[in-house]
């Protein structure tokens, strides 16, 4: 059978998206893509400049973007330190839920008996709020980072658990079939194809987990934060409301905002890079 | 792919030259089966879903070695439920199915013998072409050198050979199931199960694929058993068509065609080719009388 034409037309898919004028190709990007968004931006905060302005607000009970520029400039070292302890806290609850939760529903989903045993009570566990738990974290662990770290990774386990076992659970019949049929073992079914089909499932709770796990580092904090420079941005908002110094509040809050962002689009882009060759979720589009 | 249309006595002469050793002789322009060892027997088997639908009711057949079997026939007769069964991915309810003569589950535990292809390519669309054919083998525990060498040979076969780094994404319709009859052909089966495998494909695609998979049958010496409702298909490849009804399923006749191979050299328009037609869409509809519907 002859492929040559379609090799042929493949190769010249190929050199021309290369060739295309990337110059060009920017501009139509930036138009569709960027310019709605800066546009919306420039428009809020102008608004949020000019409303306060001319209402008269003071800045301590609503600050303006300058106010909130002018408290994080100032207090700059506060800042960073209280994010530096944030991300550490975070990423480290965050790593936790994600290892111990895939294990976890691996091992759940290894047996349909300890399944149905266990994962009832997973869900009740998770319909736990955990600020109402922290408290407990606090006497068990001490106040401090490893009680921060223990809520944060609380409150990331659970969609990693729930997404990873729904992934593993959702395998193709006919796959599982085509498996069965080469003799394949439970582990071999388990590890060449339910956990790579379950893969979308686990980046998508990866991906709430990730944020979720900064929400809980600084819920964390509220409740076991310290002093001395190791308090984190929920400990620095804390100290900041008794003060009234609602810019700095904003700052704080704006600076956790754009860590959870950052860390959104560093999962996502650890999972392009995994399902980037295969998931529908992760490819880039045919224009 | 260019069919020629070759005089039916050049064929003949051809094939009297290059068939006649192993389970089959020549003649008078036929093939027919003599002394074929038994592959595939299905002994008074029946199954009975859960909910009480009556899959298959007293099924009774053999295959031999070499055969190209076709069940063929409406929707809900039983057909891919006999193939499963086959493949021991599914019980009888009573009766039983032999594949050489044991039981269909312990030959898959023991051997590669069995290979399966579905409707659907069922491609493992995060592993590469070549990855995807390697599977069985690699299942199996075969060395990765072995099991690349083999998947080239049958990538060749089906003519992937320069699609074996690609992604089943980046594939045709028609392609990935040439992937997918690749990865069945790669454990060197015996006996190869096809449940509708070119239904979803276009009418250019699969006339070529089919071609190809007599190919690899006469070359492969593999026994077929090929799930259809298609009549011209069916015709075209088998050696022996079991046309099913449905409401039960049941067995309601077996024709032999009596067609020489390889059959490119048939047009499909041909009269004693109609004929089959004919005869395979009689027995079909007869079937379908009998349940009061047709």
């Amino acid at each position: 059978m002859s492929m040559s034409s379609a090799e042929a037309a493949k190769k010249e898919m190929i050199t021309s998206s290369k060739k295309g004028t990337k110059g060009k190709y920017f501009g139509v990007k930036f138009m569709n893509y960027f310019l709605g968004p800066i546009i919306a931006f420039i428009i809020f905060a102008a608004l949020w400049q000019t409303v306060p302005l001319l209402i008269g607000m003071p800045h301590y009970i609503f600050p303006k973007p300058t106010d909130v520029i002018n408290a994080a400039v100032s207090d700059w070292s506060l800042l960073r330190q209280a994010v530096q302890i944030t991300v550490l806290e975070s990423v480290i609850g965050f790593l936790l839920s994600a290892v111990i939760g895939i294990i976890v529903s691996i091992i759940l989903a290894s047996s349909k008996i300890i399944e149905r045993s266990i994962y009832p009570y997973a869900i009740i566990l998770q319909t736990l709020p955990v600020v109402a738990v922290a408290p407990i974290v606090v006497i068990w662990f001490g106040a401090g980072f490893n009680a921060i770290v223990v809520v944060a990774f609380l409150i990331g386990f659970f969609p990693v658990i729930s997404n990873t076992l729904m992934g593993l659970n959702s395998v193709d019949k006919e796959m599982d079939d085509l498996f069965s049929l080469y003799n394949a073992s439970k582990w071999q079914k388990m590890w060449k194809l339910r956990i790579p089909s379950a893969m979308p499932f686990i980046m998508a709770g990866l991906k709430i987990s990730c944020t979720l796990s900064i929400v809980g580092a600084i819920v964390g904090e509220y409740v076991a934060g310290v002093g001395g420079g190791e308090g984190g941005l929920g400990y620095a908002i804390t100290v900041s409301a008794i003060q009234v110094n609602t810019s700095f509040i904003f700052a704080c809050a704006i600076a956790g905002a754009v860590l959870g962002v950052s860390f959104y689009l560093l999962v996502n882009l650890v999972s392009n890079k995994i399902l980037g060759s295969w998931h529908e979720s992760a490819m880039k589009k045919e224009q | 792919m260019v069919i020629k249309k070759i005089p039916k006595a050049k064929v003949l002469e051809w094939m009297a030259g290059c068939r006649t050793k192993g389970d089959f002789d020549l003649k008078e322009g036929h093939l027919l089966q003599t002394n074929k060892k038994e592959m595939v027997a299905f002994r008074q088997m029946s199954k009975v879903f859960s909910n009480g639908t009556v899959a298959l009711d007293q099924f009774d057949l053999t295959i031999g070695e070499g055969e190209f079997l076709t069940f063929l026939g409406p929707s809900g007769c039983g057909k891919s439920t006999a193939l499963r069964m086959t493949a021991g991915l599914a019980e009888a309810s009573s009766g039983e199915v032999k594949v050489f003569n044991k039981d269909p589950k312990e030959t898959i535990r023991n051997t590669n013998d069995i290979a399966f292809v579905f409707q659907e390519p069922n491609l493992l669309p995060w592993r590469k072409v070549i990855d995807n054919v390697v599977l069985p083998l690699e299942l199996r525990g075969t060395s990765k050198k072995e099991a690349k060498a083999e998947a080239c040979r049958v990538l060749e076969m089906v003519g992937l050979k320069d699609y074996a780094t690609s992604y089943p994404r980046e594939l045709s319709g028609g392609m990935k199931m040439r992937v997918s009859i690749a990865r069945a052909l790669a454990a060197k089966p015996k006996l190869l199960l096809m449940d509708e495998p070119f239904a979803a494909l276009d009418e250019m695609t699969r006339q070529s694929l089919q071609l190809e998979l007599l190919e690899i049958w006469e070359k492969e010496k593999t026994t077929i058993l090929f799930v259809t409702h298609n009549v011209f298909e069916a015709v075209y490849l088998s050696t022996r068509i079991a046309v099913m009804s449905a409401g039960p399923g049941r067995l309601s006749s077996v024709i032999d065609v009596n067609l020489p191979y390889p059959r490119h050299a048939i047009s499909r328009t041909d009269q004693e080719f109609s004929a089959y037609v004919k005869k395979a869409s009689d027995q079909l509809e007869n079937s379908l009388d009998k349940r009061g519907i047709g």
